[in-house]
């Protein structure tokens, strides 16, 4: 099994110099962020020489007039329901689609297709007259709701596909022992399905998080502002600062590049575990 | 075989479909109304001005220009986006998650891929733009290199004949991690032992790409296929920060003529008519993705 | 059959305690949270006290020897004003912000920084449901702001603003069935071809003062070692090319043209306008003297470091640069106008501090602006009140310099028409920069959408 192949090392060269070709534009914005704008700009953001410094971030975070922890803060309180709450909730329906029959079953998937299809700009209107009535305009949990229900249909989806794939013997077997649907769901399908629960969660988050046009319809004043708002509020009508706003951008991409990075070795941990038991 | 009590299926499901009708199906439904709301009571109005509309800026079929380059109006360039981006991206995520396996480092790789997910949008359309640039941009000087000294040595995003292109190359950069992350989870759940077996009974690697991994992954495919069509779309950040639909309407979008209606033109009727055809086009895939789901129930 | 229904009960139920038990995590989260928030608040809140105190203080040394302040508002009240600037502009702003606090300290401010863009997206909707985001809001576009007031969403300042006290044809940007919605605020101004002095000297370069010794500087600059081209492109997303394009009409064509492709009187198609466009621009983009168009702010840096040596730049282009002392302008030669873009302020009828908002809107439209132009801000005065001494110095000489040639200054035409006809003529012009043989079609397309030209 071990043999190092001329392919294998080919492999490995192609792929990575795929990864670097592909990190370039990034490494391009860390370097504005701790470089100034104008070296950068006409000599190229590759020179090794020249000024580097974290003045940017230490403005984007700790100026008043940015206030990025604030936002920081906000965006968890927004991200993190509105990842767990359509989980969980995708997951119970798109169990209940592979595992029962019903009379109008595949229009209601359809209907979950078409739901995925609508663009977020068109249905602000009637979405903020709603939310007014309900005094939850300008609201951490009306934002939380909304980004919730936008993310049932294509998790629902997601979780569907998954379903399938999975034998339906543990299942059967369950049912022989005399458990319910109820407990073959939570204690063993879910369990089961962690690769794919984490894969959607972090697919989801990093949705939510990197949302920036529902947040900009619904959270109004300043201190809700979530962390993407903060970015965009660097940017001014007449001025834009380079340097904080890679600075701003590069922390905003951390926490959901952090959580993928760190969520791998679950996936795969998931994964073995599934192989012991199957 | 599915399980027979219908109860069950309400009972898993209801939860999740309450969500969806107070924030999803209600506010759907108070697009659609707008959308036939004209001056003098309900009709077709703002759907027929829409399709007619001869603006190259806000025109959803522009053939006066045909064979020439674009602008060929923004419902045939979100046509062209998902003929190049869709298999491009598909293909690059599949190969890439297949050959993950045997890549040292794998997981950063990964990660990388992964940064086209995260990049918040009014920075992505930036970064495609300076990745552009004649003088620093990435592509640009690549073929300056090569020795090239056309359009293609020069800022692809302000031709009309580069610049819906150029994008669509852009979006590959941004949505390639999505693939790779799902294919990726869902390579996962192949078992090693099935590969095992076959590379014993003597399958070469593409053999048992073609013939083991990519059946095995197809629910993960076709889930794929679909978030990107329609992710092509509904394309809209990275256009609206980098060409604005320009030039000369050469990389205009759907979703960009629905927002220049919404934010310029103030229009919300029309607006949403744009946003329901854009919606009704999603049914193509989306009949197709019935119907396989479909398929492999029966089969 | 009735276990069933049972059962469609219990998942109803179920679905409920769910969303409750959700509900009840977050609020949970929230409290938290919120406690948190508290503290920080009661941190910033013993900050902000001392800083008052401070400018108390300092504005106690201020008075003495001045004259009683004026009408106070009986109770504390905040106002909050959006406005387009952020980083170095807000800055700039807030200088204006802390005069106002100072003359009326019962009054205070709150400043968000909202791009035009957005703001567009925004108001409507919240309008249409009897709500504001700000008492004071601050944009260039004069053309939203009459949409609004047509929709009945707008304050009447026709009281406030008095039309002859300002400079002429600023208030009739927003003026609309005989009233007047917004106050003007200060202006900049896109005068000419912007360089750098020590350049200018170092290559033996003058200000052209006719249209061929205009044409043989480019040919002379484009023959220096190390420039691309002679004029740097800036693009926005289109805006920088409408400036240089509006500059060359109304040079050629005079102010009045200006005046008449805004209402249509003529139009782009004119064998007058056909002919500036063919004969002047369109030639000197085919010579490759204009560079290709470039992300704006990354042209200033080129530009800055020699690589351009000319660029077309509105005077807020005097706070981006290292030295302002080093850069100068010139118009094209002839030029009888200037385009200067105003900010406008206006009061949204959903403010709940309109007597204290009146009279923020008052004192930016005035006093105000006195403030705003003697900093770095690039900005000139439109209240004829603004005496010329207070502006910035880099500034005065910009502004003498446009009395000296006896220019007028007239609206800018993209942001007067506005709508989605503005961003179509920025992009047409995109268009034409990289395909000077177009200009054709680029008329006939500018023609063909004009609103005004639609009737």
């Amino acid at each position: 099994m071990r043999r190092v192949s001329l392919t294998g090392l080919l492999t490995n060269a192609v792929v990575w110099a795929l990864a670097v070709v592909w990190a370039l534009p990034v490494v391009g914005l860390l370097m504005v962020s701790v470089r100034p704008f104008s070296e950068v700009v006409v000599h190229g953001w590759w020179t090794p020489y020249g000024h580097f410094t974290l003045n940017n971030y230490v403005e984007v975070l700790f100026d008043p007039a940015y206030a990025f922890l604030q936002g920081y803060l906000n965006s968890f309180i927004v991200t993190i329901p509105s990842t767990i709450i359509p989980i969980l909730l995708a997951a119970m329906a798109a169990y209940g689609f592979s595992h029962f029959s019903f009379p109008i079953k595949n229009y209601l998937f359809l209907t979950l297709l078409l739901i995925m299809a609508v663009p977020q700009q068109m249905v602000v209107i009637p979405l903020y007259f709603m939310l007014r009535n309900a005094h939850l305009i300008n609201t951490f949990l009306g934002l939380i709701l909304i980004h919730s229900s936008w993310g049932l249909a294509w998790i629902t989806f997601f979780m569907h596909n998954f379903f399938k794939m999975l034998p339906r013997e543990i299942e059967e077997a369950a049912m022989v022992d005399g458990a319910g649907y109820f407990t073959i769901f939570f204690t063993i399908v879910l369990r089961l399905s962690m690769p794919a629960l984490l894969s959607a969660s972090v697919i989801q988050f990093t949705w939510v998080w990197s949302d920036f046009f529902f947040a900009l319809m619904f959270l109004i004043s300043p201190d809700k502002y979530v962390v993407t708002q903060k970015v965009a509020y660097i940017r001014g009508e007449y001025h834009i600062d380079w340097g904080l706003l890679s600075a701003g951008s590069v922390l905003t991409m951390l926490v959901p590049l952090l959580l993928y990075a760190f969520l791998q070795k679950y996936f795969i941990r998931g994964m073995v575990g599934w192989t012991v038991k199957g | 075989m599915p399980f027979r009590e219908k109860r069950y299926f309400l009972f898993f499901t209801l939860p999740a479909y309450i969500l969806i009708a107070i924030f999803v199906i209600t506010p759907i439904i108070g697009t659609v109304i707008i959308s036939f709301e004209t001056k003098n009571g309900f009709g077709l109005d703002n759907y027929v001005k829409v399709i007619t509309e001869t603006s190259p800026e806000k025109a959803l079929v522009y053939l006066r220009r045909m064979p020439r380059p674009p602008p060929w109006g923004a419902m045939i360039h979100n046509f062209i986006w998902i003929a190049i981006h869709l298999p491009l991206s598909i293909l690059l995520g599949l190969v890439l998650a297949y050959l993950l396996r045997s890549v040292r480092g794998s997981s950063i790789v990964k990660s990388i891929m992964f940064l086209g997910m995260v990049v918040p949008m009014i920075v992505g359309g930036l970064l495609i733009r300076f990745m552009y640039d004649e003088f620093i941009g990435i592509f640009p000087r690549l073929f300056a290199l090569l020795g090239f000294k056309g359009i293609l040595a020069k800022d692809w995003l302000i031709y009309p004949q580069t610049a819906l292109f150029a994008l669509i190359l852009g979006a590959v950069w941004l949505w390639t991690g999505f693939n790779l992350t799902v294919f990726a989870a869902a390579l996962e759940s192949v078992p090693t032992s099935t590969i095992e077996a076959a590379m014993i009974d003597g399958a070469n690697s593409w053999q048992i790409f073609s013939r083991i991994v990519v059946p095995q992954l197809k629910p993960a495919i076709i889930i794929a296929v679909i978030m990107t069509v329609l992710w092509d779309l509904k394309i809209f950040d990275i256009v609206y920060v980098s060409t604005f639909g320009g030039p000369g309407g050469a990389s205009n979008v759907l979703a960009l003529v629905m927002y220049l209606y919404f934010a310029r033109a103030l229009d919300y009727g029309r607006s949403a008519a744009v946003s329901i055809i854009l919606a009704l086009l999603t049914l193509i895939p989306g009949i197709w993705f019935i119907r396989e789901v479909r398929k492999s129930e029966k089969g | 059959m009735s276990s069933q229904g049972g059962l469609l009960k219990a998942a109803i139920a179920l679905s409920l305690i769910a969303l409750l038990v959700s509900l009840a995590a977050i609020a949970l989260l929230y409290s938290q949270i919120g406690a948190l928030e508290a503290k920080i608040n009661t941190l910033n809140g013993k900050i902000s006290e001392l800083e008052s105190k401070v400018g108390a203080l300092e504005q106690r040394v201020g008075e003495l020897g001045k004259p009683a302040p004026t009408p106070q508002p009986q109770e504390q009240v905040e106002l909050v004003v959006i406005g387009p600037w952020s980083g170095k502009s807000a800055e700039y702003f807030s200088k204006v912000i802390q005069e106002f606090e100072k003359k009326y300290p019962n009054i205070k401010i709150k400043y968000l920084t909202k791009r035009a863009e957005d703001l567009a997206q925004i108001l409507p909707v919240q309008f249409e449901s009897g709500l504001t985001p700000a008492d004071v809001i601050i944009t260039p576009w004069a053309w939203f702001i009459v949409k609004m007031a047509q929709k009945g969403y707008v304050e009447d300042v026709s009281s406030y603003v008095k039309e002859d006290e300002y400079i002429g044809g600023v208030v009739n940007n927003v003026k609309w069935d005989g009233k007047i919605w917004g106050a003007p605020f200060t202006m900049w101004l896109k005068p000419g071809f912007w360089y750098r002095k020590s350049f200018f000297k170092k290559h033996g370069l003058q200000e052209p003062q006719t249209w061929d010794e205009f044409v043989a500087l480019l040919k002379k600059i484009k023959q220096i070692p190390g420039i691309k081209n002679p004029i740097v492109t800036g693009d926005g997303v289109g805006w920088p090319e409408s400036d240089i394009t509006e500059h060359f009409l109304i040079t050629f064509g005079g102010p009045q043209l200006q005046y008449d492709l805004i209402s249509c009187k003529k139009k782009f198609t004119d064998p007058e306008v056909e002919a500036i466009f063919k004969e002047k621009l369109v030639p000197l983009i085919k010579e490759g003297y204009f560079s290709e168009p470039m992300e704006w702010t990354s042209a200033v840096e080129r530009w800055w470091a020699g690589e351009y040596a000319l660029y077309f730049m509105g005077t807020w282009i005097a706070g981006r640069v290292q030295d302002p002392t080093d850069i100068d302008f010139f118009p094209l030669p002839g030029c009888k106008a200037v385009v200067g873009g105003t900010d406008y302020a206006f009061i949204p009828k959903f403010t709940k501090h309109k007597e204290a908002a009146i009279i923020f809107l008052k004192y930016i439209a005035t006093e105000g602006q006195a403030v705003h132009v003697s900093g770095p801000a690039g900005k000139i005065p439109t209240w004829k009140g603004v005496s010329v001494d207070v502006i910035w110095t880099p500034m005065k000489s910009v502004y003498n310099k446009i009395k000296e040639r006896n220019m007028k200054i007239v609206p800018d035409l993209d942001d007067t028409v506005g709508g989605d006809w503005q961003t179509l003529f920025w992009d047409q012009l995109k268009l034409l920069w990289v395909q000077p043989d177009q200009v054709d079609s680029v008329l006939q397309t500018l023609t063909e959408q004009h609103p005004a030209c639609k009737g």
